[in-house]
């Protein structure tokens, strides 16, 4: 599978993409997320204000025949939803990086270094597709 | 090990993506669900269905046979058409449920389950002893196709020209050959039961006229979507037909049939229910709550309906707290979402 893998971004195992920008983290599913659920139909993110904790669920996105559970990438609280992406969930299909979930203010800058570099997303993909 | 049906290498080519399915390797979508879905429901999609299984009585008895084993009426049904029937054991459970095809007075098709072919089988040749009948399991001989849409008919008219003009859930038989106007998508369309090679060449046939190619997500959300049962879902080897919206298939009046006298004096544990969700997607497991949280039953099948984009269920509700007029949630991820009780198929398909 061909997938687009931005080199600005961080990624998790999950395959979420994170893009930093000072203490705010902004994320969302990777194209090859998008491409092996197919048809987006429904998405669920938390309100904002809500605590999230580094690899606990938050939320899912749903396919028309699958759940798939949503996991945070980093502890922090969550500043902003994209009520658009919710509304339109088909829009994941279309452009995965465009299409961002949530805004999460960092709570312990230690935990991106956590997370992968494009180079070593790209060699999960490949051993795990 | 896995089993491949015979077009396998063709699904591989067109780039479907293949799952586990009743221990076969099969195409559950290939480009997209809905688009998929809405080329049944508009135009005309084929599905590779050669995993089901075909059973055949032949003899004077053949009839009597398998009239005895199922709960619905075949030997009244005319020649030439196809009957949708539960199996049943003694107590009423079910053991599958199936099409039994009337192909002529000494000669029955019978198509099961996939994952119900060996169970079947054994079942249903332990009771053949007694009738003057053949009784075989010819699923490895056979590939089955399942062409489905409003547009299906012309298509395959074009490659079959002299298919005859078949009526809704009847059947033609040409050499090994088999044509039924049947299928489990609620669309007009044809099941096309014949040998490897024939089908080979009718798929391939088909795609090049521009048949869209259909996997199992696209096949279980259309008949979903038009609330027919699955076997493992709605229907399973603890319950019985009562218990699933299915007493249309069984007929008490009958002389006699495996599961009679249980079923005669049954009183349903389960009430099978469809329910819509608006702003959230069922999923089989989930669970089913009156106002005071209380469980009440469990969702059987669940998607969200690619024609209505919402969430549409199958449940089954313990009928001691099944009340008329009650509201029904689903527990979804701990929060309650209302879900509306129908009582006609979410989509109305436009069969013949």
């Amino acid at each position: 599978m061909s997938t687009q893998i931005p080199k600005n971004l961080k990624y998790t195992k999950e395959h979420e993409w994170i893009l930093i920008e000072g203490d705010t983290a902004t994320v969302g599913i990777t194209d090859f997320a998008q491409s092996a659920l197919g048809d987006i139909v429904f998405c669920e993110t938390p309100e904002v204000g809500t605590e999230l904790a580094q690899g606990k669920t938050f939320g899912v996105v749903e396919s028309i025949k699958s759940v798939s559970d949503l996991y945070s990438p980093v502890s922090g609280t969550v500043i902003e939803k994209n009520s658009d992406v919710e509304g339109s969930p088909e829009k994941i299909n279309s452009n995965a990086y465009e299409s961002w979930l949530i805004k999460v203010k960092v709570k312990n800058p230690g935990e991106i270094s956590q997370l992968m570099t494009a180079e070593a997303y790209d060699q999960f993909c490949q051993t795990s597709a | 090990m896995t089993l491949r049906t015979s077009l396998y290498q063709k699904h591989v080519d067109l780039k479907a993506k293949i799952v586990d399915f009743a221990g076969w390797d099969m195409p559950v979508q290939y480009t997209s669900v809905k688009d998929e879905t809405l080329a049944v429901r508009k135009k005309v999609g084929v599905f590779d269905v050669s995993h089901m299984g075909e059973f055949f009585a032949e003899g004077p008895d053949a009839i009597k046979f398998i009239d005895s084993l199922v709960t619905n009426d075949i030997a009244s049904a005319a020649m030439g058409k196809a009957i949708y029937s539960p199996l049943c054991r003694e107590n009423g459970t079910v053991v599958d449920d199936l099409i039994v095809y009337k192909l002529a007075e000494q000669k029955l098709l019978i198509c099961v389950n996939a994952s119900n072919i060996q169970k079947d089988f054994e079942w249903m040749n332990a009771h053949a002893g007694k009738y003057d009948v053949r009784f075989t399991n010819k699923s490895e001989h056979y590939s089955l196709l399942a062409l489905q849409g409003p547009e299906s008919e012309g298509i395959l008219k074009k490659f079959i020209p002299n298919l005859p003009s078949l009526e809704y859930y009847s059947v033609w038989e040409s050499g090994q050959t088999i044509i039924a106007r049947t299928g489990y998508t609620g669309e007009d369309g044809f099941e096309i039961f014949g040998s490897h090679e024939y089908i080979g060449k009718l798929w391939d046939q088909l795609i090049a006229a521009g048949v869209t190619p259909c996997g199992l997500a696209s096949r279980d959300v259309l008949r979903l979507e038009v609330c027919y049962p699955l076997y493992g879902h709605e229907l399973n080897d603890e319950i019985t037909p009562l218990d699933a919206a299915l007493a249309w298939t069984v007929k008490l009046n009958k002389t006699s049939f495996i599961g009679k006298t249980a079923l005669t004096d049954y009183k349903p544990k389960y009430k099978l229910v469809k329910l819509l969700v608006e702003k959230a997607i069922p999923r089989e497991g989930y669970h089913v709550v009156d106002e005071n949280d209380g469980v009440i039953g469990v969702v059987t099948s669940g998607t969200m309906s690619v024609v209505l984009n919402q969430g549409v269920a199958f449940a089954r509700i313990s009928s001691d707290k099944f009340s008329k007029g009650q509201n029904y949630f689903i527990d979804i991820r701990q929060k309650k979402y209302p879900a509306t009780l129908v009582t006609k198929p979410f989509v109305q398909g436009g069969h013949k």
